[in-house]
């Protein structure tokens, strides 16, 4: 059986996934970029569906640096930047993870624009997006992209 | 008292009710000023004052006569080429009963004024669709409108005859004001007393009817909309722009938190039961996302509290919002079904599936409403606009610049600002720039462009930049600390309400420096289809 990395903060995702993508799925779960890195390196993982926003994360494990955001993007403005950081981690987390060479299939579960969702194939390679919690849609968008 | 929506129609009408004014004062002034002797300079000055202040129909006469071999008139001629292809446009997309007439009309406006005899083909495409659609009345009156403006402005053209014959088939009574002598029978479907009509005034009685029939319809307009009530959420957003990131933040909200974790997640356990086929996991997953924690009507209603409480009396979403009613009726439904749901009786199941089909309707469609809110192109008219209003003041107006090159990418991006407040921040920094310029020996040169950056996050930013050539040294952080008095305070607080950020660049191609303004851009509608 394949094995799914769920990427998330919380529990809701890998909830789902082992409710109704068990029969398709192995599902490994990981909290942050170090447990997904780690993840993908023991047991390993045939795709990945992801979290985009990281809210109850901690910023001690989010990816990015608040600082150099907040002068760059936000005026100068740090807790916009963290914040930022935490909706926009799942994309940070993809982005290391491709970097450590891991090219699986990797969905997210929100409703890109079109424009955003080809940026992020042009940056990651095979990424699919699915606007709501949809098993069957999941499943399709992975094998599109395997 | 006056309401809310009360004022903006007095605004409103106050606005139509200063044009008619102007068309008034347009009449005794006519075009002499582009007659008059003074330096080109100034004679330019004016002649975009008179379009982008006063919109004044014959600012395109105004323009067209500065000299062509002087910088101003070059730049004149440049600006009306640029405008005429989207002034062309009009017409066609008028004709197809396009929906992007209004872009197209005032992206073309904020460039330069109408060639008069374009106002012909427009009144013709206006006049074919109001006979395609007898029942839109404002399809006639914009006709009538443009034949008249072309029949004022360009009486001698070669199609004016024809011109008056057509307006006198849409418009008896007003068609006779644009004819040098009295109608004959066969030349209109005039009544008969016409031809007893008294001597046909000049134009600008035309216009000064024209303004007329404006105020008219201003105070039908006031009339109208003043015994409407309350709003859905479209119309609201609508009527008031200044209230889009309040609605934008209450329906993200509403989407994540109820939408999405309780409604979105269950719709493949609603699926299972539906089919006989749900696990036992699956059941208890249904039951603690629609039935556990905060009983899903109050926290629907929390929402719907909300909503009420930061967007004012004028939204009414239970009555006046056809999406939010039918969503209401579903989450009652849903509680109510609580118990017939968990001991599977059919009837209650796919009753539930409805239900979840109307709250899964309601989350397509705020998906749709926010990305419909504010939106501002960043495109070379803006850019220019900018420019004129601050070379139009008196410090910056004294500057002698020998350069302003603006460069905007087609189709330009959009940025989630407001217009007003973008352009605050661009006056701003190219008034600095002009004004730093100013103190150095020639040439001076500005020059604003536009650019986009992908994000690692897949999102893009939208970078503005102006250079320049002053020598004048400054960085971010003496902007951001605030050790400028140059009215860049204002700028970083305008930042900060919609994530923007400004910084200090050094400039190449002969550029001193660069100021660049960053801000996220927003993808446009055209950009929204979905992943299957």
């Amino acid at each position: 059986m394949e094995r799914l990395l769920v990427i998330e903060d919380g529990d809701e995702y890998e909830e789902f996934a082992r409710l109704f993508l068990a029969d398709r799925y192995e599902v490994v779960p990981a909290r942050s970029a170090t447990e997904a890195l780690a993840a993908m390196e023991t047991p390993g993982a045939d795709a990945m569906l992801i979290d985009l926003r990281f809210e109850r994360a901690d910023e001690a494990d989010l990816l990015g640096d608040a600082d150099e955001m907040a002068a760059r993007l936000f005026a100068g403005d740090r807790a916009r930047a963290a914040r930022w950081l935490k909706e926009q981690q799942g994309t940070l987390i993809l982005g290391a993870l491709r970097d450590a060479g891991h090219a699986q299939p990797a969905v997210f579960v929100h409703d890109f624009p079109a424009r955003r969702l080809a940026n992020l194939r042009a940056l990651y390679g095979r990424v699919g997006a699915v606007p709501s919690f949809d098993a069957q849609a999941i499943v399709r968008a992975l094998e599109r992209l395997a | 008292m006056l309401k809310g929506s009360q004022r903006s129609d007095m605004r409103h009408v106050g606005r139509l009710c200063a044009l008619c004014v102007l068309l008034f004062a347009g009449c005794s002034e006519g075009s002499s000023e582009a007659d008059a002797g003074p330096p080109v300079a100034e004679r330019w000055a004016r002649a975009r004052a008179l379009w982008h202040i006063r919109r004044d129909p014959g600012a395109w006469a105004a323009w067209h006569a500065i000299d062509p071999d002087t910088p101003e008139g070059r730049e004149a001629r440049a600006l009306l080429e640029e405008a005429e292809p989207h002034y062309r446009r009009l017409a066609a997309q008028v004709a197809d009963g396009d929906p992007r007439v209004r872009e197209t009309f005032e992206r073309a406006v904020r460039i330069a004024p109408m060639d008069p005899a374009l106002y012909l083909p427009l009144a013709r495409a206006y006049r074919t669709q109001a006979r395609t659609h007898p029942e839109n009345s404002v399809l006639v009156i914009r006709a009538v409108e443009y034949y008249r403006k072309f029949l004022a402005l360009r009486p001698d053209h070669p199609e004016a005859p024809a011109a008056r014959r057509e307006l006198a088939r849409l418009d008896p009574e007003a068609s006779r004001l644009f004819f040098e002598r009295p109608l004959e029978a066969t030349e209109a479907v005039a009544p008969p007393a016409a031809s007893a009509s008294p001597p046909a005034p000049t134009w600008p009685f035309g216009v000064a009817f024209a303004a007329l029939a404006l105020a008219g319809a201003a105070v039908v307009l006031l009339v109208i909309r003043s015994r409407r009530r309350a709003e859905s959420l479209g119309e609201l957003a609508s009527r008031r722009p200044e209230l889009h990131p309040a609605i934008a933040y209450l329906v993200g909200s509403l989407r994540h938190e109820l939408l999405k974790h309780r409604i979105g997640a269950v719709g493949d356990a609603v699926d299972a039961l539906g089919r006989g086929a749900a696990s036992e996991e699956q059941r208890a997953f249904l039951r603690g996302r629609l039935f556990g924690g905060e009983p899903l009507d109050r926290a629907w209603e929390g929402h719907l509290g909300a909503f009420e409480r930061a967007l004012g009396p004028e939204l009414d979403l239970r009555r006046r919002d056809p999406a939010f009613r039918r969503a209401d009726r579903a989450i009652r439904r849903i509680a109510s079904l609580a118990p017939r749901v968990e001991a599977e009786e059919r009837r209650a199941v796919a009753r539930l599936a409805r239900a979840h089909g109307e709250l899964r309707a309601l989350d397509r469609h705020l998906a749709k409403l926010v990305r419909r809110l504010v939106r501002t192109p960043v495109d070379g008219a803006l850019l220019r606009a900018v420019v004129d209003e601050v070379r139009g003041e008196y410090a910056a107006g004294r500057v002698a610049l020998d350069e302003v090159s603006i460069r905007a990418p087609e189709p330009a991006p959009r940025v989630e600002v407001f217009r007003v407040d973008l352009v605050l921040v661009l006056k701003n920094v190219v008034r600095n720039a002009i004004l730093a310029v100013g103190q150095e020996a020639p040439p001076r040169r500005i020059g604003l462009d536009v650019s986009t950056e992908v994000e690692l996050t897949g999102e893009e930013t939208v970078r503005i930049r102006v250079r320049d050539t002053s020598t004048e040294r400054f960085t971010t952080e003496d902007i951001y600390a605030r050790r400028m008095d140059r009215g860049l305070g204002l700028v970083t607080a305008a930042l900060g309400r919609y994530d923007g950020a400004i910084a200090v660049e050094p400039g190449d191609d002969g550029w001193e420096k660069a100021v660049v303004v960053r801000f996220f851009r927003a993808f446009d509608d055209d950009d929204e289809a979905r992943e299957a």
